[in-house]
């Protein structure tokens, strides 16, 4: 039970993490505060505790699909937030450049604002599987104890991996490290488009296509590796075409808006 | 009527053709065959499902366990939280022949199945 919990939670901690250390290295290059890390997380952990008390009912809503559902507007929602953040960053100074001055505290509080439900989101979605597992164990006194270590172990590893991507990122100077957190950013973001499409053709709201390739001769999913590259970049060993046009899509999204945003300015 | 010859033939022709286009097509989405697969004890059964190649199927799994389980498959790309004594849908394929194996997220020591494609 031990070894299962520890990568459970892992993998659900993982893309959090990742999204967070992201937002976090833009708001540290720009000055801004973070005030929206700890009002993020706890409307996150609110709304995953609601979703995962409710999910027997809202998986039965739309003829059983309401999970699909539910975490595909969740998903495409965080990444219009993403294009919109994205707008946010570039329109008040370019990342990482000295010199710029300070955003406005009107723009500080938007981008504040659209940062903190954007990882509430995320956390709802990761977070509920994990309330509902560990809700699982709480008649389950035996392994229970086996189940908090691991699950501890595991959020341990996700969060250090998070300050890893933090620290790597922060460490870039000039140009590389102004534009690597955007294009991680709209990689997110593809990956979230891509995931709600995907979401949606299993509930058969979306047409399933052939497998676009497949890579998993090489490269399995369920391999460390393609864990991580999943958590990274929404690596996916056999994919549709349409999860690979939803994906394009969302980088292309927050690529255009970086773009405009700065062309404007 | 007043139509030539030529047009009548045309329009019944057309006619023949978009009834039987109906028809194969009504056959075709009439019914997504349902295939379920129950999870007990943290095991699924039956632990191999024979699903026909090209053909999309719905798969009902209920959970007759009191505990949580999510089915997972890398090979299906699924993905999906099953509440304690309860039920869920999960449409898979088309799909080419082969083997899909799947497994309980929660219980993957236990929770092992695949999908079989023929």
């Amino acid at each position: 039970m031990l070894l299962t919990s520890v990568i459970l939670i892992l993998q659900e901690t993982l893309e959090a993490a990742m999204l967070i250390s992201i937002l976090a290295v833009i708001s540290r290059q720009q000055q801004r505060k973070v005030t929206w890390l700890p009002a993020g997380l706890l409307l996150g952990g609110i709304l995953a505790l609601l979703y995962a008390a409710n999910m027997r009912s809202i998986s039965e809503w739309f003829d059983y699909v309401g999970q699909e559902v539910v975490n595909a507007s969740l998903q495409v929602s965080i990444a219009l937030a993403l294009v919109l953040l994205t707008w946010l960053v570039c329109a008040t100074g370019a990342p990482g450049s000295s010199g710029q001055s300070r955003p406005g505290p009107r723009r500080d509080g938007r981008f504040a604002f659209v940062a903190a439900l954007t990882i509430s989101l995320a956390i709802t979605r990761e977070g509920s599987e994990i309330a509902v597992y560990l809700g699982g164990f709480m008649q389950q006194p035996d392994k229970l104890q086996a189940v908090l270590t691991g699950s501890a172990i595991g959020a341990g590893i996700g969060i250090s991996f998070g300050f890893l991507v933090y620290y790597g990122l922060l460490a870039l100077r000039g140009q590389r490290g102004a534009w690597l957190p955007l294009l991680l950013l709209g990689l997110f973001c593809g990956n979230m488009l891509s995931q709600a499409a995907l979401q949606l053709t299993q509930a058969d709201l979306l047409p399933a296509g052939p497998f676009l390739w497949d890579s998993s001769g090489w490269l399995p999913e369920n391999s460390v590796l393609g864990r991580l590259l999943y958590a990274l970049v929404g690596y996916e060993s056999r994919p549709s075409a349409l999860e690979v046009c939803a994906y394009l899509l969302g980088v292309s999204a927050v690529l255009v808006s970086a773009t405009l945003a700065r062309v404007r300015r | 009527m007043l139509l030539p010859d030529r047009w009548k033939h045309g329009l019944t022709f057309l006619l023949v053709l978009v009834l039987a286009g109906g028809f194969v097509s009504g056959s075709l989405f009439a019914a997504t065959p349902v295939i379920e697969i129950e999870i007990r004890d943290h095991l699924f059964y039956p632990p191999e499902v024979v699903v026909p190649a090209g053909t999309k199927v719905k798969l009902l799994v209920k959970n007759l366990d009191p505990t949580p389980e999510e089915f997972e498959s890398y090979e299906l790309n699924r993905e999906k939280v099953i509440s304690g004594n309860s039920q869920a849908v999960i449409f898979i394929g088309p799909l080419p022949p082969g083997e899909y194996p799947f497994f309980g997220e929660f219980y993957p020591k236990t929770a092992q199945g695949k999908v079989l494609v023929k």
